[in-house]
């Protein structure tokens, strides 16, 4: 099958990688630069688990996005989240409310959780529904998910308000 | 919460889950994510047709394919056996859309499908048949000549002189039931690596709930010994009930592996994903249940037939699971039970998540809540008046050293404000309660239900502790190593679990019938216990006091009562490890029930559950769900919470939405599209009461909490969704269509 060369930018770091025209994002993330946190699930965008974030911060399917459409951009994966010195907010409040289990479907549900708090900074409980109703998890029930989501919120944004040096009581 | 005892410093502190980073940070490896050198991937070729006959297999032009290493049919696995009657690939006859006929192994995943594209089936299509009923008809076609009327297995049992409790009874209601095909939906799909490339080892990963069990079942179909077959758990997935028994990839991706000598993956596509799980066919209850004047049960029966689909790989166990569960919740003098398992020509079904026991809990459930009604009782003073209780044995012969039910009946129906609300709700509004049981582990499967654990101490005082328990999401290895923790003094974070390689870690049956708490965690209790003895001959010499009298706590040893005259921990297992003897500490404890058969203890839960119906669109809102639960000892009370979250979820997602839909034998909706689950804004708000009863045989007290509470959400979410309409319910799930057309029958509905 012929091969192209596209140039990709993941978590930071420039790849020239050769795709086929029918490689997905998670082909080639997974099988062409050995990043298999985001892991492969339906592969046909119903249960998220594949979820990463576009240049925009946007939440991408990662299973429909042909390779070669994403030539010269730039993406994040679930390994460009935390960074040597920790967990980011989104995971350490996974981690604490017990909001990840078997964690198929975690790296899918952080990235998804993560495009929404950076889009959306003070997301109501209706845009938080709507941000992870494509991603589906049977260990969770979405409960602790919810409770963790709104825990990054909270110090989120304490976090910003100390950068503006000006936190509230 | 209950009685905390004192002197306990981890168990019962909610922890959280130690590989937890791992999996945010997405360096957990799954199946899927192996890759081994030289691995090729396989691919499975199945039948499309639901019964036909084999004419002819040309494998020619898919061998000729550039890439392709591997093809296999019957006749390279002639006496390869799945199941009863079933060879691992199909001669002459298939029987159900996915049957599988044939396999191949490429360089790469494209090659593989187009090498299975290239498999040319001749087929001779033969008359089929699809539901019980027809089935059971006396002409119809008989799938396998040794199941004679489509009865693949029937099994019958009383206990009592049952005729004569019910002819002795006051009352007596009989109703029918009926619960769907259904399909676990795993985050991780369906995957095996098998690397059979030497022909004296066999390594195989894959997600499993008991690498035991498929490390025997794939040496005994292979023809290999137990020690031949080197079985890896990985992360796994998600569980609930159905990765307990090997598939037949489990023994393809081998095969493929031996002819072609380099290791192969085989992982299923969205479609063969809903064939492969073998999740729950459709079941048909008949309850049966006589009381006295005083409304108290005397006699029950139940009648269970299940769509076995078409083959019998190990589905008897559903039989005897869900039959058992007849005798937990009340106390009984007569029973009766008759089950039976029918070949259509539908996808080999299996378990889906709470086991059958959960899905039968739906019919019993509105059962008993309509018998209480009928005989003008509130269904709360009905069950508080028939519930087993501690001290009790049942009709089995189990005994129950521990029994939170009545205290979870009135607790969660107090917070739910039930008396307020219990026939007071304005139309379309509805409550429901549901009660339920679960058994902490279960002998059966061997003549032991035996559970081992090593731990090894380092001299700076880390563990590590060696377990076969797989943890499928349910924090067993982090309660593991709590457990360990406590009696150590240590922190559960000293602890590295090590767990799921047959070839290093030590026998554990799995992580099924709820056994992982109570017999892997009496187990690794037994391991700590003997590592501590082994520690305490140091420390006992430089304190100068008995080793009996030693109390391990915080990172320190100390006599008992005196903590100022402690020695590091670190110091003591240093000083053992650095003696002149050398001495190793390694602990080693296995746990067995002394029981024949069955379990040792029993979790008890309740939930309410309140409902919103529309009559417009006919769709239910779950509103609230409280849940109360007896788990004997909460080992992490966090973790506990997040169990019961996830199995009112999937509760719910069964009783008001999952069916899997099928066409002549062909599944019309295998996708998280076509298939509904509960999405985040459809979820209820739960409240959690953990019940603490400190079971006298459980690990620190503790049983159960891994299908305990989907039992209960079903029955309370269907008895709400009856008590808002206002008529019986008998079939599930209930979808908006069912909910229009009972408010069609009842003429216009209210506003």
């Amino acid at each position: 099958m012929d091969q192209h060369f596209i140039t990709l930018t993941v978590n930071g770091d420039s790849h020239r990688v050769p795709v086929a025209v029918q490689d997905t994002l998670v082909d080639v993330l997974r099988n062409k630069l050995g990043l298999m946190g985001t892991k492969r699930g339906c592969t046909s965008g119903s249960c998220g688990v594949c979820t990463i974030q576009g240049e925009d911060s946007r939440a991408v399917l990662s299973c429909l996005a042909l390779a070669i459409e994403w030539d010269g951009r730039s993406l994040t994966t679930i390994e460009g989240v935390a960074t040597p010195a920790g967990l980011h907010p989104v995971q350490q409040a996974f981690l604490e409310f017990g909001a990840v289990q078997c964690g198929a479907c975690t790296p899918g549900l952080i990235m998804t959780a993560k495009a929404l708090l950076e889009t959306n900074p003070s997301p109501d409980e209706a845009a938080i529904n709507e941000a992870l109703a494509g991603a589906i998890c049977r260990c969770t029930g979405h409960i602790k998910v919810k409770e963790a989501v709104r825990q990054a919120i909270r110090r989120m944004a304490a976090t910003t308000e100390d950068a503006d040096g000006a936190p509230q009581g | 919460m209950a009685r905390r005892k004192a002197e306990l410093d981890v168990v019962g502190r909610s922890q959280p889950r130690l590989d937890g980073p791992e999996k945010l940070a997405g360096r957990s490896v799954f199946t899927d994510d192996v890759v081994l050198p030289g691995m090729l991937h396989g691919r499975i070729v199945r039948s499309p047709l639901p019964r036909a006959r084999i004419l002819n297999i040309d494998t020619s032009a898919a061998l000729r394919l550039p890439g392709v290493k591997a093809v296999i049919t019957h006749a390279d696995a002639p006496k390869v056996y799945v199941g009863i009657e079933q060879p691992l690939f199909r001669k002459d006859i298939v029987n159900y859309v996915g049957d599988e006929v044939a396999a191949v192994a490429a360089m790469d995943e494209a090659t593989a499908i187009e090498a299975a594209r290239l498999i040319r089936v001749d087929y001779e299509p033969l008359p089929a048949v699809f539901t019980m009923t027809d089935a059971m008809k006396p002409d119809a076609v008989q799938i396998h000549a040794k199941a004679k009327g489509n009865i693949a297995w029937a099994q019958s049992r009383d206990h009592g002189d049952v005729d004569a409790t019910f002819a002795a009874s006051a009352h007596v209601r009989t109703d029918r039931y009926s619960t769907p095909a259904s399909h676990n939906c795993y985050a991780e799909f369906h995957s095996v690596v098998a690397d059979w490339s030497r022909p004296d080892k066999l390594s195989v990963w894959t997600p499993t709930q008991t690498a035991l069990l498929f490390q025997k079942a794939i040496a005994r179909a292979l023809g290999l010994t137990d020690g031949a077959v080197r079985l890896m758990t990985l992360h796994t997935g998600g569980g609930f009930t159905g990765r307990s028994a090997a598939r037949p990839h489990h023994f393809i991706a081998p095969l493929l592996s031996r002819k072609a000598g380099r290791p192969v993956k085989i992982r299923m596509t969205g479609d063969e994903e809903f064939i492969v799980c073998r999740a729950g066919g459709e079941v048909q209850y008949r309850f049966r249940t006589g009381i006295s004047s005083e409304g108290l049960i005397k006699a029950f029966e139940a009648d269970l037939t299940f769509d076995t689909g078409a083959y019998v790989e190990s589905q008897m166990i559903v039989l005897i699971l869900t039959a058992a569960y007849i005798h937990t919740l009340y106390k009984l003098e007569a029973t009766r039970y008759t089950g039976k398992l029918i070949h259509t020509n539908n996808i080999p079904y299996y378990f889906h998540h709470g086991g059958g026991i959960a899905q039968m809990a739906f019919g019993l459930g509105l059962h008993m809540d309509a018998l209480a009604r009928e005989v003008g009782m509130d269904p709360v003073d009905f069950h508080l008046r028939n519930a087993v209780t501690k001290g009790h044995t049942n009709m089995t012969g189990t005994f129950f050293g521990s029994c939170g039910l009545k205290e979870c009946i009135t607790k969660v129906t107090k917070k739910a404000g039930w008396k307020r609300k219990y026939g007071k709700l304005p139309p379309l509004k509805g409550i429901g309660l549901g009660i339920g049981a679960m058994a902490s582990g279960a002998k059966g499967v061997f003549k032991h239900d035996t559970s081992a654990a090593f731990i090894k101490v380092q001299d700076d005082g880390t563990m590590s502790l060696f377990i076969g328990l797989p943890d499928m999401g349910q924090s067993s290895h982090t309660a593991m190593a709590i457990i360990a923790a406590e009696v150590l003094g240590a922190q559960p974070t000293d602890i590295t679990v090590i767990a799921g390689d047959t070839d290093v870690t030590p026998l554990d049956v799995g992580a099924f019938t709820q056994r992982g708490t109570f017999n892997t965690g009496n187990a690794v209790k037994a391991a700590c216990l003997d590592a501590r003895q082994q520690i305490a001959v140091t420390a006992a010499g430089i304190l100068g006091v008995k080793p009996a009298r030693l109390e391990f706590r915080g990172g320190k040893i100390y006599p008992k009562g005196e903590p100022e005259k402690s020695l590091p921990f670190r110091k003591a297992v240093y000083d053992t490890l650095h003696s002149r003897e050398g001495r190793f500490v390694m602990g080693r404890g296995f746990y067995n029930s002394p029981k024949e058969t069955g379990t040792m203890a029993f979790s008890f839960g309740a939930q309410v559950a309140e409902v919103t119906v529309d009559p417009v669109t006919g769709m239910v809102t779950v509103d609230r769900v409280i849940a109360a639960h007896d788990v004997g000892r909460a080992i992490n009370p966090r973790i506990v919470e997040g169990q019961i979250d996830g199995q009112i979820f999937s509760g719910m997602s069964q009783v008001l939405y999952e069916e899997m839909l099928l066409e002549d034998g062909q599944v019309m909706n295998p996708s998280r599209l076509d298939y509904k689950l509960p999405r985040s804004h459809e979820m209820p708000a739960v409240e959690h009461i953990i019940v603490e009863t400190i079971d006298p045989f459980g690990p620190f007290g503790a049983k159960e909490v891994g299908e305990g509470p989907i039992v209960c959400t079903l029955p309370a979410i269907a008895n709400a969704v009856a008590n808002a309409l206002g008529v019986p319910i008998n079939d599930m799930p209930i979808t908006p269509w069912h909910i229009l057309r009972i408010l069609g029958r009842r003429g216009p509905a209210g506003d």
